[in-house]
C-alpha cells in the first residue's frame, strides 16, 4: 500500500516534469474531447432520427410478405417501389401479431407513387367549363348561368392574352412560325362571332377550344407523389409525430388524402408565392442578401418573366382591380397589368419586405394561392403491376406535419391516404377479376408461339395466308352490357367503409408498436417465428431496416467516427509509445540508481505504466470536462441543419446534442486503454535497466 | 376501309398498305416501281367510309399476370378521327382514346377526366405509341429499297428496306417489311431505332378480305397480329380482329361527349 502511495506521488510529480508527457497529454486530450463530442452528437442524431422514423412512419417493426423480391423501402428506392408480395388479408397477420404480448398496435400500411398529370391552365379553365355545361345541361339556374358566363369572359381574356404572347413569340422567331391551321383557329377563338354562336352547341365550341387553342399553351405540370395508404384512424392514435396543419382529418369511414405541408406549398402554390416565401424564408432566418445571393436573384427574376401565370388567373374583372391596386401601391399610371407586375416584382433588400407583405395584402385576394384547393378533389392515376392503370378521384382533407421534421423534404414526400383508395389503385385482382380474364383468354382461341420458332410456328406447312370474311355488326352496347352498373355498385361499395373492411382487404405491409422497445431484437425474431407457425411467412424488420438508405446513412456516421476516431488513436499509441521510450532511457540513471537502492523490477514496470495512466487520467479527464461543455453549448445553442435535406436527421432545424454518461465513461475507458497499451513496451524495456548499466552511462 | 385496328398498332397500317395486287419481283429492283408501290399501299390505305371493328388485345411481360382487352376501335379515315373504347374487362369498361385534331385524349369514366396524351404514352398499357395512330404514309415518309427475296416458312417473300425520309418525323427510322409474293400481304415487319437496334418485330399470319359497300372493291386487313418487343424480350402482345363492320357509324360519334354517354 505504502508502495502504491509512493508511486503515485512519484507520478503526480513527474506529470510536467517533462515536455515529452506534455505532448502525450495534449494528444489524450484532443482525443478524448473528440470521442465525447463525436459520440454526443452520433448518439443524439441517432435518437432524433429514430425519434422521427418511429414516430412518423415507420414504428418500431414493420412486417412484409417474406415471399417479397425486394426488401421493404419506406423511404423510397432509387428504381422506383420496392416490389412487395401482398398479403391478402391483413386481419389474418393482425392476429397472430397482436398475440405476442409486446406488441402494442399493428397499422395497416401500403406505399406507391405515382405522377399526377396535370393539363394546362387553359385545359383546367374549359375542363370547369365543361362540367359547368354538364350541370347546366340537367337544370340550369341562374347562379349557374352566372357562372358559366363568368368562366366565358375568363376564357376570352385568356384566348386575348394568348394571342399577344404568340405574336411576340412569332416575331422573335420568324422561322418558328405557327402552323397556319392554328392560326386560323386562334382567329375564330377570337371573333366576336364564334362568341355570339358559343351557346348553339357549347360542347362542340368548347372542342374546338379544347382541340385547338389549348394546345398552344405549354404550361401543364407534372408533380410526383408518393403515399402510404393505411387506416388513417388508427395511424394518427399511434404515429404521435404526425401533425394536421390546414384543413381537417379525414373523418373516420371516409375516403381521401392528406398532404404533407412541405409538398403542398412546393407543389402546389402559386409559383410566385412560393418563391416569394423563399426568399423571405432565406432573408429572415439564414440572413441571405438579395444583393449577394444569385440565387435568390434568380427567383425574382423569375417572378418578373413568369407573370403568364397570374395574367391567366385574372378574369377581366379581376384585372381591373389588380391594375388599380398596383397602380397605387407603385404610384403609376401605367394600364398594362404586365408591365405594373414586372415592376412591382422588381424588388431588392430595401423593399422586399413591404412588397411582399403587398402581394399577400393586395394581389392574393384575387387569385387562387393554390391550384388545388382543400377540399377539392385530386384526380391520381396509378400505373398498377398488372398492367392496367387505375384512377381515383380523392377528396383532400387537410395538410400535415410531422413534428420538427416541417422543412424536411424527405419526410415532406409521403402523402397519407385512406387503405380502401390505396387498394383501388393497387389495383390487386379478386378471384373473380382473375376469372374474367381467363374466360376472355380462352375465348380468344389465341395460343401462344415463343418468338424463337414463331416463323415455323406461323408459317409452317398447314397455315393458310388468306381467307375471306364479310362486313357484320358490332353493338358496343351489348358489349358494354352492365359494366356501368358494376362500376356504380364498385363506386358505392367503396363510398364508405367499416373497419371490417379494412381488416378484410390485402396491405403491402404493416409497421408495430411495442410496448418495451428495449427488447426490439428478441420480439422481432420471436414475431418471425410466431407468423412461420401461423403459415404466414413474415420477414420482420426494425425500423432502421425499414428505412433503407436512410437508416443506413445514420450507421455511416457512426462507421466515420470510429474510424476517425481509431485512426487518431493508433497515431497517438505511436506517439505516445516513442515518447514514452525517449522518457524512459532518459531516465536510465535514475530507474538504475532505484534499482540499486532495492527497488524490485515490479516498482519499475509499475512506476513507469502508472505515470503514464495517471497523466491518461489527468488530461483525459480534462479532455472530458472540456467535451462534455462543447457538448453543454452545442445542446444549449443547437447545430444548425444547413441544408433542408439535414432535416430530416435533426428532426427539425437543429440538433441538441446531449450528452450521456456512457459517452464520457467510453471516452477514458479508451483513453486509459490506449495509453496503458503504448507504455507496455517501453515499461518493459525500464525493467531491463540494471545498476550497473545505469552507473556506465554517461551524460 | 382497311382493317379496325389499323391506327392502332402502326404495323397494322403498313400491312394494309401492302396488300396490294402482286408486282412482279422484276420490277421490285427499279426504285420507280417501288415507290409506286408505296403509294399505291397508302392510296388503297385511305377510306373514305367509316369502320368499326372489335378486337381482341393481350399482352405478355415478364413476371406479370397478362393485360388482357377487348375494345370497339372506330374510324373516320376521311377526317382522321379515331377512337378506342374499351369494353371488357369490367374494369376497363367505358375507358377509351379519342383522337382529334392533334390530340389524344384518354378518358376513364371512374373519374370523369379527361386527359391530353403525349407521344410516349403507352396506349392502353401495350407497346404502342400516340406515333402508332398515324395516318400511313408510307410514300411521303419512306424511302424504299428492295432486298432480294427470302423464305419465311413455306412462303417466299420480298424484303424491303425502308428509310425515313429525311425531316420527317417517325416513331421508326428504318423498317425491314418481308411482303408475300404471291398475295402481296405483309408477313413481316421489324422496326429498327436510330441507332440501328432492332426495337420490335411483328407477325401477320393471318389475312381477311372483305368487300366494302362504300368502296365498291375488297379490303384487307390482318386479322392477327403479334408484336414482340426487341427490347424488353419477355413482351409481347397479340392483337386479334373478332369481327368488322363497315356500316356507315353516327355522325356525332368523335366526340368526348359521345364516348361519355358509353359508361353512364
Amino acid at each position: 500500500m505504502g508502495q502504491l502511495k509512493l508511486l503515485v506521488q512519484v507520478a503526480f510529480r513527474n506529470l510536467f516534469a517533462s515536455w515529452v508527457n506534455v505532448i502525450i497529454g495534449g494528444i489524450i486530450l484532443f482525443g478524448t474531447v473528440l470521442v465525447v463530442v463525436g459520440g454526443a452528437v452520433v448518439d443524439s442524431l441517432d435518437e432524433s432520427m429514430s425519434r422521427s422514423i418511429i414516430g412518423s412512419v415507420a414504428g418500431h417493426l414493420q412486417v412484409y410478405s417474406e415471399k417479397s423480391k425486394d426488401s421493404l423501402a419506406l423511404y423510397g428506392n432509387m428504381g422506383g417501389e420496392a416490389d412487395l408480395r401482398v398479403i391478402e388479408r391483413f386481419s389474418d397477420i393482425k392476429k397472430v401479431l397482436e398475440q405476442h404480448p409486446n406488441v402494442k398496435t399493428v397499422v395497416p400500411m401500403g406505399t406507391n407513387s405515382t405522377m399526377l398529370m396535370s393539363g394546362n391552365t387553359v385545359d383546367l379553365t374549359l375542363a370547369r367549363l365543361r362540367d359547368l355545361y354538364k350541370q347546366a345541361a340537367a337544370g340550369e339556374t341562374p347562379e349557374l348561368r352566372a357562372q358559366i358566363d363568368s368562366l366565358k369572359t375568363h376564357v376570352r381574356q385568356m384566348i386575348a392574352l394568348l394571342e399577344k404572347d404568340l405574336e411576340r413569340r412569332n416575331a422573335l422567331a420568324a422561322e418558328n412560325a405557327m402552323d397556319p391551321a392554328d392560326l386560323r383557329a386562334l382567329e375564330r377563338a377570337r371573333s366576336q362571332e364564334f362568341w355570339d354562336g358559343f351557346e348553339k352547341d357549347p360542347l362542340a365550341s368548347l372542342e374546338l377550344l379544347e382541340n385547338r387553342i389549348a394546345p398552344l399553351v405549354t404550361d401543364g405540370d407534372m408533380v410526383p407523389l408518393r403515399y402510404l395508404g393505411t387506416d388513417l384512424v388508427n395511424y394518427q392514435k399511434t404515429f404521435d409525430r404526425m401533425r394536421i396543419v390546414d384543413g381537417t382529418a379525414v373523418p373516420e369511414g371516409q375516403r381521401g388524402l392528406l398532404l404533407p405541408k412541405f409538398s403542398y406549398e412546393e407543389f402546389f402554390k402559386l409559383k410566385t408565392a412560393r418563391r416569394l416565401d423563399i426568399i423571405k424564408e432565406a432573408r429572415d432566418v439564414n440572413h441571405r442578401k438579395i444583393a449577394e445571393d444569385p440565387e435568390l436573384q434568380r427567383r425574382l427574376k423569375e417572378n418578373q418573366t413568369q407573370t403568364r401565370e397570374l395574367l391567366f388567373q385574372l378574369d377581366p374583372l379581376k384585372t381591373q382591380q389588380a391594375i388599380a391596386r398596383l397602380q397605387k401601391v407603385l404610384g403609376s399610371t401605367d394600364t398594362e397589368l404586365e408591365k405594373l407586375l414586372v415592376a412591382f416584382f422588381t424588388m431588392d433588400d430595401a423593399n422586399f419586405d413591404a412588397r411582399y407583405q403587398q402581394f399577400y395584402a393586395e394581389l392574393v385576394p384575387l387569385l387562387d394561392l393554390y391550384r388545388l384547393r382543400l377540399g377539392d378533389e385530386l384526380t391520381i392515376t396509378a400505373f398498377t403491376r398488372t398492367g392496367y392503370a387505375r384512377s381515383a378521384n380523392v377528396k383532400v382533407y387537410g395538410t400535415f406535419e410531422f413534428t420538427g421534421m416541417e422543412k424536411s423534404q424527405l419526410a415532406g414526400s409521403l402523402s397519407l391516404m385512406d387503405i380502401i383508395t390505396f387498394r383501388e389503385l393497387y389495383g390487386y385482382m379478386t378471384a373473380d377479376q382473375k376469372d374474367e380474364l381467363a374466360k376472355l383468354q380462352e375465348a380468344s382461341g389465341v395460343t401462344d408461339v415463343a418468338r424463337e420458332d414463331a416463323e415455323a410456328a406461323l408459317f409452317g406447312e398447314d397455315s393458310s395466308l388468306v381467307a375471306e370474311t364479310s362486313s357484320g355488326s358490332i353493338d358496343e352496347d351489348a358489349q358494354l352490357a352492365g359494366s356501368s352498373q358494376a362500376r356504380r355498385q364498385q363506386e358505392l361499395a367503396l363510398s364508405k367503409y367499416t373497419q371490417q373492411d379494412i381488416d378484410d382487404g390485402v396491405v403491402l405491409h404493416a409497421a408495430i408498436m411495442l410496448k418495451d422497445p428495449d427488447t426490439l431484437e428478441q420480439t422481432m425474431v420471436e414475431l418471425q417465428e410466431a407468423s412461420k407457425k401461423a403459415g404466414l411467412p413474415l420477414k420482420v424488420v426494425s425500423w432502421h431496416q425499414a428505412s433503407d438508405l436512410v437508416g443506413q446513412i445514420i450507421l455511416v456516421a457512426k462507421l466515420v467516427l470510429y474510424a476517425a476516431v481509431f485512426i487518431i488513436f493508433v497515431v497517438a499509441v505511436v506517439i505516445i509509445n516513442n515518447s514514452v521510450m525517449m522518457a524512459t532511457l532518459q531516465r536510465v540513471r535514475e530507474i538504475g540508481t532505484m534499482r540499486a537502492i532495492g527497488a524490485h523490477r515490479g516498482f519499475v514496470l509499475g512506476m513507469v505504466l502508472l505515470e503514464t495512466t495517471v497523466l491518461g487520467l489527468v488530461f483525459g479527464a480534462a479532455g472530458a470536462l472540456l467535451g462534455s461543455l462543447a457538448v453543454k453549448g452545442l445542446g444549449m445553442a443547437g447545430i444548425p441543419a444547413f441544408h433542408e435535406s439535414l432535416y430530416f436527421f435533426f428532426s427539425g432545424p437543429r440538433l441538441f446534442p446531449t450528452l450521456q454518461a456512457s459517452n464520457i465513461i467510453t471516452a477514458l475507458v479508451i483513453v486509459l486503454g490506449v495509453s496503458a497499451f503504448s507504455t507496455f513496451y517501453p515499461a518493459y524495456l525500464a525493467t531491463r535497466v540494471s545498476p550497473l548499466q545505469a552507473m556506465q552511462t554517461d551524460e | 376501309m382497311t382493317m379496325t385496328l389499323r391506327n392502332l398498332f402502326g404495323a397494322v397500317l403498313a400491312a394494309v398498305l401492302l396488300a396490294v395486287p402482286s408486282a412482279r419481283a422484276a420490277d421490285m429492283k427499279d426504285p420507280a416501281e417501288l415507290k409506286k408501290l408505296l403509294a399505291t399501299l397508302d392510296d388503297r390505305q385511305s377510306n373514305g367510309g367509316d369502320y368499326k371493328s372489335l378486337m381482341y388485345i393481350e399482352q405478355k411481360e415478364k413476371d406479370k399476370t397478362d393485360v388482357v382487352r377487348e375494345a370497339v376501335v372506330y374510324r373516320r379515315d376521311a377526317r382522321d378521327q379515331l377512337m378506342i373504347l374499351m369494353t371488357k374487362p369490367k374494369g376497363e369498361a367505358g375507358k377509351g382514346y379519342l383522337r382529334l385534331e392533334k390530340n389524344l385524349w384518354s378518358y376513364d369514366p371512374n373519374t370523369g377526366k379527361w386527359e391530353r396524351r403525349t407521344e410516349r404514352e403507352r396506349i392502353a398499357g401495350t407497346d404502342s405509341r400516340r406515333a402508332d395512330f398515324d395516318e400511313s404514309r408510307l410514300a411521303e415518309e419512306y424511302d424504299p429499297a428492295f432486298e432480294g427475296e427470302e423464305k419465311l416458312g413455306k412462303f417466299t417473300a420480298w424484303k424491303l428496306v425502308l428509310t425515313a425520309r429525311q425531316g420527317v418525323d417517325v416513331a421508326y427510322p428504318v423498317v425491314h417489311l418481308w411482303v408475300d409474293k404471291e398475295t402481296s400481304n405483309i408477313l413481316k415487319r421489324q422496326e429498327f431505332a436510330l441507332s440501328k437496334r432492332l426495337m420490335r418485330t411483328s407477325y401477320y399470319p393471318k389475312w381477311m378480305k372483305v368487300f366494302s359497300e362504300s368502296k365498291k372493291a375488297d379490303v384487307w386487313f390482318p386479322q392477327e397480329m403479334r408484336f414482340y418487343d426487341e427490347v424488353e424480350k419477355a413482351n409481347s402482345t397479340v392483337i386479334v380482329v373478332k369481327n368488322v363492320d363497315l356500316n356507315a357509324l353516327e355522325e356525332n360519334i368523335f366526340t368526348k361527349a359521345w364516348l361519355e354517354s358509353k359508361s353512364r
